[in-house]
């Protein structure tokens, strides 16, 4: 049980277009608070990201190496729309883990798909309780996905295990249309698993276990 | 979480779109289906913008209206009245709009220049 400090970049998305702007740009319905991927025309992922909903504004938690090209991609499909983006990333540390922690005034807690996700102003100086390998162990143990590993930008969300971040219903979205064919035409889909050591091909690798993703039909 | 918005955190600089003047062109097909819709009636304006989204990027999106609070350049286009948004010009200029008559598919069909590649529906570009 512990939580384990997040490589992430916080953005600020302001207007009254913002939901409606994420939402045609990424494969989960956005609504409101959820977990989505934002991907480019060949449904390669540009990044897994987290909307938050602050007060009248949202919160966008993605991988800070995947920050520059987030951005881009967000920016230059801003077409009058009432959007404008602001980076907080410097004011805001990001924690992913099991949730437990005494956390400090002004904390914002959020359901990832990567287990509980707290974002804490950067002036409380909020110390992680768990480091990079007990993190690692926990993930193989219960199967997640993650940045830098099965999430890269090399490959689409089915590839990097994210099948469930892409909504079967919702209407077009950029890529949509090599994903809904992967998965239709070709019943192409992959899962992650967990399998003992050692391992070919593993994406995650730990003490005795590691993660390997594999497609299934 | 800590917004900023009380310490006006950095705004990340938006490089706006280069606004460039729009030449477009309707078809014989397209101008006869507008003169069906729009009759005598000049008062209304087609306006041909583009969205964010749909399989490829962007979306157009065709609209008959009286006005429209978005900056727009207004053309004469064989009689009619065409509003583009100065936001999305530079995706737009060279545009030739047709008219496609067929039971599946048809409608308004937009030939872009500008696009390298499209999706199935013909709706979306990038």
């Amino acid at each position: 049980m512990g939580m384990v400090r997040h490589d992430a970049y916080a953005l600020l998305l302001q207007g009254n277009d913002v939901l409606t702007f994420l939402n045609g740009l990424s494969t989960n319905r956005v609504e409101g608070a959820c977990t989505t991927v934002l991907t480019n025309r060949s449904a390669k992922i540009v990044d897994v990201c987290e909307v938050v909903p602050v007060g009248e504004h949202v919160a966008l938690i993605g991988y800070a190496p995947h920050k520059q090209s987030l951005v881009a991609h967000l920016t230059e499909r801003i077409l009058g729309q009432d959007v404008s983006i602001t980076d907080i990333s410097h004011l805001n540390d990001v924690f992913i883990g099991t949730g437990e922690g005494e956390f400090p005034e002004g904390t914002t807690h959020h359901n990832s798909m990567f287990g509980s996700m707290v974002i804490v102003p950067v002036r409380h100086e909020w110390q992680a309780s768990w480091d990079q390998q007990a993190w690692t162990e926990h993930r193989i143990e219960h199967q997640i996905p993650f940045y830098a590993h099965e999430i890269t930008q090399k490959v689409n969300p089915l590839k990097a295990g994210l099948g469930d971040l892409i909504h079967p219903q919702k209407g077009c979205y950029i890529g949509q249309e090599v994903l809904t064919r992967m998965r239709t035409r070709n019943s192409i889909d992959y899962v992650i698993r967990k399998k003992a050591n050692p391992v070919k091909k593993a994406t995650t690798i730990g003490q005795h276990n590691s993660l390997v993703v594999e497609r299934v039909q | 979480m800590d917004c900023g918005t009380c310490e006006s955190g950095p705004a990340l600089e938006l490089h706006a779109p280069e606004v460039v003047d729009v030449n477009l062109t309707l078809t014989e097909k397209a101008t006869a289906m507008l003169e069906d819709a729009f009759g005598d009636d000049r008062s209304h304006a087609l306006l041909v913008g583009v969205l964010s989204g749909g399989c490829s990027g962007y979306m157009y999106d065709l609209q008959i209206v009286e006005g429209t609070d978005t900056p727009c350049q207004e053309l004469n286009i064989n009689g009619f009245r065409v509003l583009v948004p100065m936001a999305s010009s530079h995706l737009l200029n060279g545009i030739e709009i047709d008219y496609v008559d067929r039971l599946m598919g048809g409608g308004f069909k937009i030939n872009n220049p500008n696009a390298s590649s499209s999706c199935g529906c013909g709706e979306s570009f990038a």
